[in-house]
């Protein structure tokens, strides 16, 4: 078996209240997208809080570098507590000196200032993805897919199907909310059957018209969906 | 003591999600927000200082009233403002505002397409009308 490439992880600060945020996600996402593709994946820094252990873990299973805007380092501080030492940290202001002055918030209508800066952090950013991989060397991570730019966020919603008179009818998420129904308690049973209605609703179109055909229906598959839960 | 009420400015803060569409959507709206629709009413701050624990983030978020912008039903933002001890006003899911434009291509993690700006827009005046509610002391509907 062929050693698969080794996966660096970048996390950006994103800092929503600075330029240098906006930055630091632009530059992020070029190395995805462009500059180093196949062998960069992301994760968003939030999620470190907020997520489950797999997310928590990611600097664990990569090696990390992160992106930061300011001195307060928030993507470094971030991830070293509650994931693991990082490779690399760098930081905007360190690498755009005072050039980040005239830049945007918004990644709408970019400036020619906020264009150059951002090109110049990625390009850095690309180095040093190059000088972590060189340490690294090639090796196999069971845990990193092969398609490029990933965040775990980002993996496509996982589609349910309902049959809706006769018609399948095609919904996205539908295990991500049953999997809230179940979290809530939710009964899987005809007592259940408006909670689950309802959670469908925020998230699918459902016309009056509808609502009875799709409440047995989405009582079954919920039914199904806690049947499988259990024998796993 | 906080200071929520009457005049006191709103804090919008998006996921920074960075992984697809909708985090760019949520930190799009809220610029339209701070920006150009409730300027002097709202205003943001970095998500990832309240990951970090900043005190003065953490304090922010504990004497304003907050509408947190999340891109997917992970809802990064809401409950890192929640674990920080804020007060979530009103908690918004862009990936719920695509049940009204099915099919549309609204562009990537990157940039955003025409369709992607409609919703964009649709979600920034949302949260505006909730800002200026919360900006005048009343409450809103979560």
């Amino acid at each position: 078996m062929s050693a698969e490439i080794t996966k660096i992880g970048i996390i950006s600060c994103s800092g929503e209240a600075i330029p240098e945020g906006t930055i630091s996600r632009l530059a992020t996402r070029r190395v995805l997208e462009l500059l180093r593709p196949d062998v960069t994946v992301t994760l968003c820094l939030p999620l470190f809080l907020a997520g489950n252990e797999a997310e928590r873990n990611f600097a664990k299973t990569h090696p990390t570098i992160t992106i930061d805007g300011c001195e307060k380092q928030c993507a470094r501080w971030g991830t070293e507590k509650h994931s693991g030492p990082v490779s690399s940290a760098l930081v905007v202001t360190e690498i755009l000196g005072t050039q980040a002055a005239g830049c945007h918030l918004s990644s709408r209508d970019l400036s020619r200032p906020t264009k150059e800066a951002v090109w110049a952090v990625a390009e850095r950013i690309a180095a040093e993805v190059d000088s972590v991989l060189a340490k690294e060397g090639p090796r196999h991570d069971p845990t990193v897919g092969t398609t490029g730019a990933q965040c775990s966020c980002s993996n496509p919603v996982p589609f349910g199907k309902l049959t809706i008179s006769g018609a399948t009818v095609t919904i996205p998420g539908l295990q991500l909310i049953f999997e809230q129904c179940a979290e809530r308690s939710i009964q899987a049973d005809i007592t259940g059957c408006t909670a689950l209605l309802d959670a469908l609703k925020v998230y699918h179109r459902i016309l009056p018209e509808e609502e009875a055909v799709y409440r047995s229906a989405l009582l079954a598959a919920y039914q199904d969906f806690r049947c499988r839960a259990k024998l796993t | 003591m906080t200071n929520e009420g009457i005049g006191n400015p709103v804090l919008v803060i998006p996921c920074s999600g960075i992984g697809k569409v909708h985090g760019l959507i949520s930190r799009e709206a809220t610029y339209l927000v701070t920006d150009e629709l409730a300027p002097g009413k709202a205003d943001t701050l970095c998500l990832a200082l309240l990951v970090k624990g900043d005190p003065d983030a953490v304090a922010e978020v504990r004497n304003h009233a907050c509408i947190t912008l999340d891109g997917c039903a992970k809802a990064c933002a809401e409950k890192n403002v929640q674990m920080a001890g804020g007060r979530v006003a009103k908690a918004i899911q862009v990936a719920t505002c695509f049940k009204n434009h099915r099919g549309a291509q609204p562009g990537n993690a990157s940039a955003l397409t025409d369709d992607g700006w409609t919703i964009t827009r649709e979600i920034a005046a949302s949260a505006a009308c909730d800002v200026a509610r919360l900006f005048a002391g009343e409450e809103v509907i979560r």
